[in-house]
């Protein structure tokens, strides 16, 4: 038989309000929301916040009474902070397993199995540790499969009782536990499949559980049949402790205010190219599909609505930022109407190959001669500055502070990465 | 992207892409286009430079053996990159730490904040760098200058340690 495994998630709490709060102690125990690009909704809200009835993904319009009536501080998306608190916490906890899985900007599994420890007080301790490290405050769900520490995560994050800890080993506080639960609390369980377990008289996870896998099966797929052996301590989810490199890379935002001209989306679009060029060398890989696509605001009542998008193929696939934006702007040009009020656009990569793939010999290189010639030297050179200089390089036709930028109006300074928006203390 | 791709059509401009004759009809079903198109060749003389340069044929260096690393003020001044932060510092209140105006302040978050030791912390919320004591039994946040007098840590304050400052970077 197979040795029994043990998984931890650990989760940071409402992780983009606690990096604010980590730099503006005032803010402890105060109500604080974080809105997404271009202020829009809220991504992010304290315990305060969702007190208040305040949901994920409401837009800030709706709700602007209750936050002026109870003074809720709110702040832009502060990209740039989180994902530096983020790596900090990631190799706090990277100390306490031998094998982590980053899952996502504020959750990790941990590989416990074989531990001796008590873990529960193991876990305090991790808790402590980035706490005090970090400034984050975590929660923490052990259990012998993923599915079944993600529920004992939820359940450290919604009763105060347990301190932030819930060991999910016991089959018997297991059981009562999914009794209490949603079925659509379950990872894994989307808002479709938890209408069709509703209508089969599936409600609570403990009704999914005792259901036959092969069954469900059946119904549904292999996926949510692995979730119910996953419910009943048998682990078919595994650890993938390497980062998988992204297959897809989409830059896309909202403007800060409705764009009318070609040229100033041109613009919007040469930044988003510029970014996902970055991204696509940070993993050393090189494009051949690149689809650009443009919309108005769907929201918008009294807007002509609009929406295109379109791809093109290079025969030879590239990294250099030139080519991508010489590419993607005549592809815009393409979409682009005149007499429309856009308020989207966006770039996608797809068809990704490793840098090291050997192109394919092609005859006629008809690439080579319309488009600027590959130059990865000069792109490493780029990288390299930028990194120093966040965006101190970038194509003229991406020139920045352009009217496209989205709205980020509560924006906190960049406490860690940048020398003058260091914390004052007096 | 999530719409887009539903209607994503390949495209042709007409300044540089021609449509390609040579592709077979059950490529194009496959892929749902009637065309595909192709960028336009634009044949242009493209001199080759020729180089000439000197390869270079000296003797190596002596000292490549000794090379060592350069060093690193990180490793002079961060223990735990994961717990430590740089801070700002404002005001004259500890110019006898030599704390002065504008210096970068070097913070361990993960450094036991033991009496003697200069902290960061929140007093009702607002930041500060003070001495941490413990004086007969009572802990104190000490200034080091006369003219600021120090804080007493009762009960009732609303104080959080946010760090230990390990190090000051003070520009001449």
């Amino acid at each position: 038989m197979k040795a029994q495994t043990c998984f931890a998630l650990v989760d940071c709490n409402n992780f983009y309000v606690s990096c604010e709060r980590v730099f503006r102690p005032d803010l402890q125990d105060k109500p604080v929301g974080v809105l997404s690009n271009n202020d829009g909704c809220f991504v992010a809200r304290s315990s305060e916040v969702k007190e208040l009835g305040i949901k994920m993904g409401t837009p800030l319009f709706k709700v602007q009474d209750l936050v002026d009536s109870h003074g809720i501080t709110l702040f832009s998306s502060n990209y740039a902070l989180y994902a530096d608190m983020s790596s900090r916490v990631m190799s706090t906890l990277e100390s306490f397993a031998p094998r982590m899985e980053v899952y996502s900007i504020d959750e990790a599994f941990l590989d416990f199995s074989g531990m001796r420890e008590d873990l529960v007080s193991y876990s305090q301790d991790i808790k402590k540790t980035v706490q005090r490290s970090t400034g984050i405050p975590v929660s923490v769900g052990i259990a012998p499969t993923k599915t079944l520490a993600k529920l004992a995560n939820y359940a450290a994050k919604k009763w105060k009782k347990t301190q932030g800890v819930v060991d999910l080993s016991d089959p018997v506080r297991r059981d009562k536990l999914m009794q209490l639960t949603p079925v659509g609390e379950i990872w894994g369980i989307g808002s479709r499949t938890q209408q069709k377990l509703n209508a089969m008289g599936i409600h609570t996870a403990y009704d999914l559980a005792i259901q036959s896998p092969q069954a469900i099966q059946k119904q549904f797929n292999i996926t949510v049949s692995k979730t119910v052996m996953e419910l009943n301590g048998v682990s078919c989810i595994e650890l993938e402790p390497i980062s998988s490199d992204k297959q897809q890379i989409v830059c896309s935002r909202s403007f800060g205010q409705p764009l009318t001209s070609v040229a100033d989306i041109s613009q919007a679009l040469s930044e988003y190219c510029t970014r996902a060029a970055e991204k696509l060398r940070g993993q050393h890989s090189k494009v051949h599909c690149i689809s650009v696509f443009v919309r108005t605001n769907p929201f918008s009542r009294c807007d002509k609505q609009y929406g295109r998008s379109a791809t093109l193929k290079l025969d030879v696939a590239t990294q250099d930022t030139r080519v991508i934006v010489t590419t993607a702007n005549t592809l815009l040009n393409h979409i682009y109407k005149a007499g429309y009020r856009y308020q989207k656009c966006g770039v996608q990569f797809s068809h990704l190959v490793p840098v090291s793939t050997p192109e394919q010999l092609i005859l006629l290189d008809n690439q080579r001669a319309v488009l600027p010639k590959e130059n990865p030297t000069l792109m490493a050179a780029i990288d390299k500055i930028n990194r120093k200089f966040p965006k101190s390089i970038s194509l003229g036709s991406a020139l920045s502070k352009g009217v496209w930028q989205p709205k980020a109006d509560q924006l906190s300074p960049h406490y860690t990465t940048c020398w003058n928006e260091l914390m004052v203390v007096k | 992207m999530t719409a887009s791709s539903q209607h994503t059509a390949i495209l042709h401009t007409k300044a540089i892409l021609i449509p390609s004759e040579d592709v077979p009809i059950e490529i194009l079903a496959k892929h749902h286009v009637d065309k595909i198109w192709r960028p336009a060749i634009k044949l242009k003389k493209c001199p080759l430079p020729l180089f000439m340069g000197k390869v270079s044929a000296g003797f190596p260096s002596p000292a490549d053996d000794y090379l060592e690393k350069t060093l690193d003020l990180n490793e002079l001044l961060v223990q735990k990159h994961a717990a430590t932060f740089f801070a700002r510092a404002q005001g004259h209140s500890m110019n006898g730490a030599g704390i002065f105006p504008n210096d970068i302040l070097v913070v361990d978050r993960s450094i036991e904040p033991v009496s003697g030791k200069v902290v960061i912390c929140a007093i009702d919320g607002e930041l500060t760098v003070k001495r941490l004591i413990m004086d007969n039994g009572q802990w104190k946040l000490q200034s080091e200058n006369a003219n600021y007098p120090d804080i007493m840590i009762y009960e009732e304050i609303d104080m959080v340690i946010w760090g230990v400052v390990t190090n000051v970077i003070h520009s001449l």
